[in-house]
């Protein structure tokens, strides 16, 4: 896993920002679903953060650990959470093993929607793993913390009941 | 995208299951001919790309499902016709999308698994009316399957192979188990209320850092455990099932005071678990692997006397109870044998092994809850399966037990009465009480079957149970009346939870899946909780939960997992809930899962272990850690605490072999992390002797 502390000083960094219209948004991008025989091919992990700011969505990220080099990266909408969905657009990455993420997009309504419900995703692919390296979902920006270190009370975990008007559903969301 | 990474996957698959398959023609070829088997050799080659994207993923991956190329599959249908084995898939099969193969499909897949088993290709074409016994196109069975080999060079003497006695033993009374002695482990989860809490507090949150080793007992490899070490007057059971070992251990030293195999030795992997054992009068009761029931004289180890629970050899019983004197327990695995099995929980005279009452878990026709199941017929209905041990209110005399998903049938039939509900039954009848379906029409193998945990909040009688999809309920124990739910990982399978009623509403695309489409569900069936058993901490009102953090995407059966949205890499989740009003009050999160129960004591400590060998005591009340070591292999089972001659030991199993909760995350942790395959044994903790 990348540093842990990296990722919190960057989440950090993020929540403390000043309070403007823009959405701040954070994935930590890993191995695409592997099954112990093709996992030398599926290695690496990484941490993208994103703005929406109106409809433009502006993603900044870095991966590091592929086994092999990366050969393309692309904002996806899946069908829910954790699911998968057509592309949207192509992000910047280097022909390297590891590297940054970047992109701009210009998103529609349906999109925007989809981003507050947590089903745009990034997935990278790389020469060993071109179906799918790495991949993530978008979720608000929130605190997170080093492996093992205990948080107490409002923790931050997605939760889809949010749409319910139900106080405990949303008893451990932050 | 993941579409073709599955194609991948499955080629691989389909290669493996080739090179299988090579192996058991060469076998059959050496062992002499049988009788043609009913299909051609092109439906066989048809059925083998067929079964690589639709049934291996889950009968090949070592999950909970049986291995079809193998010998559990000649155990299970080798007495069964081809045409019940064609009914039963294409009814129910695959589980993600039951129907939806064709006749022609089915007949393919049918095929390749008699072909994969050793039978030959013959002239005459497989339809759904090939009416053949199985085991006549089969070879004879061999002794050993290759992958198997070094297990049969192990011992295998039965008996009683080390006799022994114990010393000192209190028969274990009503009054014993109604108010366990501080100092033992008497059942499963410590208490009758399923609380995994002790009262000892000579370890505690100030001095639990300088804990040591005192002694480890290694057992036999082989087959799963997940063990919970009994104690009593200062003597510690434990048990392996691969050759169904039942071992009494001096607690304070480890040494061995007896052994009993019961034997039979295992051949092959049956999904076999002895998660606990049961202590009352002077017997020690033990389910064996064979479902038989044995009880043994806890003092000498000898057989006292023995039944067996199933007349199907593939069921199992991995968790027995006493309750208000009686031997209760639920029987699991018990769906693949035959059409006329059928899940039960039963309670037994301790006595002599009589039958007191039985409750089938699975409704038929005319019964009550039998029209939940639409117009499926009685046989084909299954699963329901109660493999998780039951707790007890005395005072109302209930027993509480979960059950796990229906294991037959189309989404939208029916609710399919008692699967994946948790059941209240009158301790001296058997008679249903109440139930509750938090999901009901379950096809996603997300159990609601683990421990229900009784607690008192006043004048309120509370049930806190969570299953596989990691959503904690509150429930009313006397009436079964839904109270409050909590999500404890994120889960997309349900969109809304009825606040009234608590009945959760899938997502439309899981209930009707477009065909072809891949689908995405979190928690995988690993389950945002598993096995892994909560604890209740009565000094602080907190419920303490193992969680799994782990989502799966399937394509026509194939499945692969991957890390849950939001888990930042951390499949492993330990979250504190305050039992009143399930306020959260502190959580953490680990890459490796954890695969122990929760076990808690006054001391203010609580401990665990997880996949990656470590076991960690913690602050009840903040989660902090205040000790950790590694152990030899993952830590698995339910650790226990417990005093001999007034001083406090734990105790934590350890196990490499675990169904879903260790085959999910170790295919992911693979090129990354690793643990050895050899390491079943005990491990037992103390302060230092000065202190």
């Amino acid at each position: 896993m990348v540093s842990k502390l990296g990722l919190l000083v960057a989440a950090v960094m993020f929540v403390a920002a000043p309070a403007f219209a823009a959405e701040n948004y954070q994935t930590d991008i890993g191995p695409t679903p592997k099954n112990g025989r093709q996992g030398a091919d599926v290695q690496g992990r990484g941490t993208v953060l994103a703005t929406l700011d109106g409809n433009t969505f502006k993603i900044q990220g870095k991966f590091a650990g592929l086994s092999s080099v990366a050969t393309k990266a692309r904002l996806h909408m899946g069908n829910v959470m954790g699911g998968t969905g057509a592309a949207i657009g192509d992000l910047n990455i280097p022909q390297a093993q590891s590297g940054e993420i970047s992109g701009s997009f210009t998103l529609t309504p349906a999109q925007v929607a989809g981003l507050k419900v947590g089903k745009l995703y990034v997935i990278l692919d790389s020469q060993s793993a071109p179906k799918g390296n790495l991949w993530g979902w978008f979720q608000p920006a929130h605190v997170t913390v080093p492996e093992g270190v205990p948080q107490a009370e409002n923790w931050y975990i997605p939760n889809l009941l949010d749409g319910q008007d139900d106080g405990a559903s949303k008893k451990n969301n932050s | 995208m993941i579409r073709n990474t599955m194609r991948a996957f499955g080629a691989v698959v389909g290669l493996g299951a080739v090179a299988v398959a090579a192996i058991w023609a060469s076998n059959a070829i050496a062992q002499g001919s049988t009788a043609p088997g009913p299909f051609t050799e092109a439906q066989a080659q048809a059925g083998q790309s067929l079964y690589a994207s639709r049934c291996s993923g889950c009968h090949e991956s070592g999950g909970e499902t049986i291995r079809l190329l193998g010998p559990a599959f000649t155990q299970s249908w080798g007495k069964r016709s081809t045409r019940d084995l064609h009914a039963r898939i294409k009814k129910t099969m695959p589980l993600t999308n039951p129907g939806s193969l064709t006749d022609a499909e089915t007949a393919s897949i049918v095929a390749y698994i008699l072909k994969g088993n050793g039978a030959a290709a013959g002239a005459a074409a497989f339809t759904p009316a090939t009416d053949v016994t199985i085991s006549t196109v089969l070879p004879a069975r061999r002794d050993a399957y290759a992958g198997y080999v070094s297990l049969s060079s192990m011992a295998t003497a039965t008996g009683l192979t080390f006799p022994g006695t114990v010393e000192k033993y209190t028969p274990v009374t009503e009054e014993m188990m109604l108010n366990p002695p501080p100092g033992d482990w008497l059942m499963h989860y410590q208490n009758y209320a399923g609380w995994s809490h002790s009262p000892l507090k000579q370890i505690n949150a100030k001095n639990v850092q300088n804990l040591q080793l005192r002694w480890v007992w290694s057992m036999e490899d082989g087959e799963r455990q997940q063990i919970t070490p009994l104690v009593h007057d200062g003597v510690m059971f434990v048990s392996t099932v691969i050759n169904n070992t039942v071992q009494a251990l001096n607690a304070a030293t480890g040494d061995l005071i007896w052994e009993n195999r019961l034997g039979p030795r295992l051949e092959n992997q049956v999904n076999a678990t002895a998660r606990a054992m049961a202590l009352y009068g002077n017997q020690l009761f033990y389910p064996a692997s064979d479902a038989t029931m044995y009880a043994l004289d806890a003092r000498t180890g000898k057989v006292n006397w023995k039944f067996k629970i199933s007349e199907y050899g593939r069921d199992k019983v991995g968790s027995v109870m006493i309750a208000d004197g009686k031997l209760i327990l639920g029987l699991g695995v018990c769906d693949e044998a035959s059409l006329e099995d059928r899940c039960f929980i039963a309670a037994y005279d301790v006595k002599d092994g009589r039958q007191i009452w039985k409750f089938s878990t699975v409704a038929y026709t005319g019964e009550p809850g039998g029209d939940t199941w639409g117009d499926m017929a009685n046989g084909e209905r299954s699963g329901a399966d109660a493999w998780i041990a039951g707790t007890y209110d005395p005072k109302l005399r209930l027993v509480y037990f979960g059950t796990g998903q229906a294991k037959a049938g189309k989404h939208g039939i029916g609710d399919k009465l008692f699967s994946n509900a948790t059941i209240a039954l009158d301790v001296d009848t058997g008679k249903l009480k109440w139930y509750h379906q938090s999901a009901p029409d379950e096809g996603l193998d997300l159990d609601e079957v683990y421990e229900k945990i009784l607690v008192d909040n006043g004048s309120q009688k509370l049930l806190l149970s969570a299953g596989k999809p990691g959503i904690l309920w509150k429930l009313d124990r006397t009436t079964g009346q839904f109270l409050d739910y909590v999500p404890m990982v994120f889960q997309n399978v349900f969109t809304s939870i009825d606040r009234k009623t608590g009945r959760a509403t899938y997502r439309p695309d899981i209930l009707k899946p477009e065909p072809g489409s891949s689908r995405s569900s979190c928690p995988a069936q690993s389950g945002g909780h598993n096995w892994p058993a909560a604890s209740y901490v009565p000094e602080d009102d907190l419920i303490v939960y193992p969680l799994m953090q782990i989502c799966v995407t399937s394509e026509g059966g194939m499945i692969g997992n991957y890390e849950a949205p939001g888990s930042d890499g951390n499949m492993g989740r330990l979250s504190a809930y305050r039992v009143k009003d399930l306020k959260p009050v502190w959580t953490l999160q680990q890459r490796a899962p954890f695969l122990t129960s929760a076990m808690t004591t006054a001391g203010g400590v609580g401990f665990i272990g997880d996949w990656d060998r470590t076991f960690r005591a913690f602050d009840v009340k903040t989660g902090k850690t205040l000790w950790k070591t590694r152990l030899g292999t993952t830590a698995a089972g339910f650790p226990t605490t417990f005093t001999v001659n007034g001083e406090q030991f734990v105790a934590v199993p350890t196990g490499y072999n675990g169904g879903s909760p260790q085959v999910r995350p170790s295919s992911m942790f693979a090129f990354e992390r690793n643990r050895p395959m050899v390491g079943h044994a005990v491990y037992v903790f103390a302060l230092p002797k000065a202190q």
